[in-house]
């Protein structure tokens, strides 16, 4: 099987500093891949360059290559907006428009897109929140503020908003440090879901989230990828020696 | 809500309860070979290798479970039962091979006196539902079920020190005869030992007590 994402010669600069170097990586298609290593190291960087989010920031640049199902995403004539529906994003803090009620919230995306019909708009709220396990909990409060909800279910909610738009690909950014261990669990739980039908890369400074969510994981280090490898491996008989002390805390 | 980690447990259940029948299926054979006309050395072995390999698996998807979700309370006693559990069963199969070994081997008891072989038979029927006790004690997670082990236990451990008493006092047994017996009854008793360890990790693993049916 081709990999989803296939990332060559990546390098990431904000300004003059570079802060990812040279990075190699496949990313399997249907399954978890854990991004780990310290603060600063350039995980959210690497996230953003999987959808083109990197070059927003106009200090930022880019060079090499991610390949999103064998299609250079930087390559000529890509359109941006385009790669981010089909590689969509999920944040560190639940962000639903606060202004929008739930159902608004699930089918902005759509709605950008010019999407009117209400019959299809419906399915597509149905969907999606039954996707993330939260239709049962919000189905009778569709017109209610996404801010109402709690916090693991607003960020179900933005999960749902992201899947609205039938993404191939999510990439979520630390999704539960905002969340108490009961939504975290919850979101968890919901990954291995979603995994079974979109590849899925997760940020997280977690390691024992990395451990139980992922299939994959790799380690990132001053901007380098360290090693990457079944997560089974990596937390068990990790090859180079910078990981071994990272995961086990014996760091600095 | 089914958690992440229930997946891999219940994976690590079946693998046990397959390695419980195939355990208990050695014991069966090895057990009707002592007084049948027949050659299960072979199949023996075979099952006893294949149980050393789902021994090596669990014991590898135990380390990975604890490795990824760093499991506390009644699952972190399951895991822990687990893997020892796996070890009994490769004792099953190991010592069921063993008693093969004498039956085939040695010569075994069936030109034995009369009482040898009836005595053999005895046992080896109380070891054999030891062994289905703790297999059905594991997959029910049923600890008042797995406290019956140790009566059974007990009438074992007599009729294995019995045995040896009056093989003593008998002076006429073949000294063939006395060598595959005593192995065998001897192989039977560390069987029903092993039956019994199974069933204190049970009442460890669903109420946490570490007790000794033996
Ligand atoms: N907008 C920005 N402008 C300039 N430098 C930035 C910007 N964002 C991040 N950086 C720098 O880029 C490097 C990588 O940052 P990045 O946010 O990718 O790290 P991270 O691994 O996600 O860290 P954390 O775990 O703290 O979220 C850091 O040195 C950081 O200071
Ligand atoms: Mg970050």
């Amino acid at each position: 099987m081709a990999p989803k994402l296939e990332v060559e010669d990546l390098n990431a600069w904000f300004g003059t500093k570079q802060v990812l170097k040279n990075i190699n990586i496949k990313i399997e298609e249907n399954a978890v891949t854990a991004i780990i290593g310290p603060s600063g190291c350039g995980k959210t960087t690497f996230l953003r360059c999987l959808n083109r989010m990197h070059e927003i920031n106009p200090d930022a640049r880019v060079s090499g290559k991610v390949l999103f199902n064998g299609l250079n995403i930087y390559g000529n004539g890509v359109d941006p907006v385009m790669i981010r529906k089909k590689i969509g994003m999920v944040f560190q803090k639940p962000n639903p428009f606060p202004m929008m009620s739930i159902y608004d919230n699930v089918v902005a995306g759509l709605k950008l897109n010019g999407v009117r019909d209400k019959k299809s708009l419906d399915a597509v709220v149905r969907r999606s929140l039954e996707l993330v396990n939260l239709w049962d909990e919000v189905k009778d409060d569709l017109n209610k503020s996404g801010a109402s909800l709690s916090g693991g279910q607003q960020q179900r909610l933005c999960i749902a908003r992201a899947l609205a738009v039938e993404p191939e690909v999510l990439l979520m950014d630390e999704p539960c440090s905002a969340l108490d261990p009961i939504s975290t669990a919850k979101i968890e739980v919901l990954i291995r879901k979603l995994a079974k039908t979109y590849t899925i890369v997760i940020v997280t400074h977690n390691m024992q989230q990395a451990a139980r969510v992922s299939d994959y994981t790799a380690f990132f280090y001053l901007g380098e990828l360290i090693e990457y490898g079944p997560t089974k491996q990596i937390f068990e008989n990790p090859k180079h020696e910078l990981t071994e002390k990272y995961i086990t805390g014996k760091f600095g | 809500m089914s958690r992440i980690i229930d997946s891999g447990l219940e994976e690590l259940s079946a693998v046990l309860y397959k390695m419980g029948e195939l355990a208990y299926h050695t014991v069966l054979i090895a057990i009707r070979e002592c007084v049948e006309s027949r050659d299960s050395y072979n199949e023996i072995r075979e099952i006893s290798d294949t149980l050393i390999l789902m021994a090596d698996y669990v014991e590898d998807k135990a380390f990975e479970l604890i490795a990824r979700f760093q499991p506390v309370a009644s699952d972190l006693r399951t895991i822990k039962s687990y893997m020892k559990i796996a070890y009994d069963f490769v004792r099953f199969g190991r010592y069921a091979l063993d008693v093969s070994h004498a039956n085939q081997k040695l010569g075994g008891i069936r030109n034995c006196d009369k009482w040898i072989i009836s005595h053999v038979k005895d046992m080896g029927e109380k070891v054999l539902s030891m062994v289905r006790l703790s297999i059905d004690s594991l997959k029910s997670r049923d600890p008042q079920l797995a406290e019956k082990v140790a009566q059974i236990e007990n009438e074992v451990d007599k009729m294995y020190f019995d045995f040896l008493d009056e093989l003593i006092e008998r002076v006429d047994t073949t000294i063939k005869c006395a060598v595959s017996s005593v192995l065998i009854i001897r192989y039977l008793e560390r069987i029903a030992d092993h039956s019994a360890y199974v069933c204190e990790s049970i009442i460890y693993i669903t109420t946490g007590k570490r007790v000794i049916l033996r």
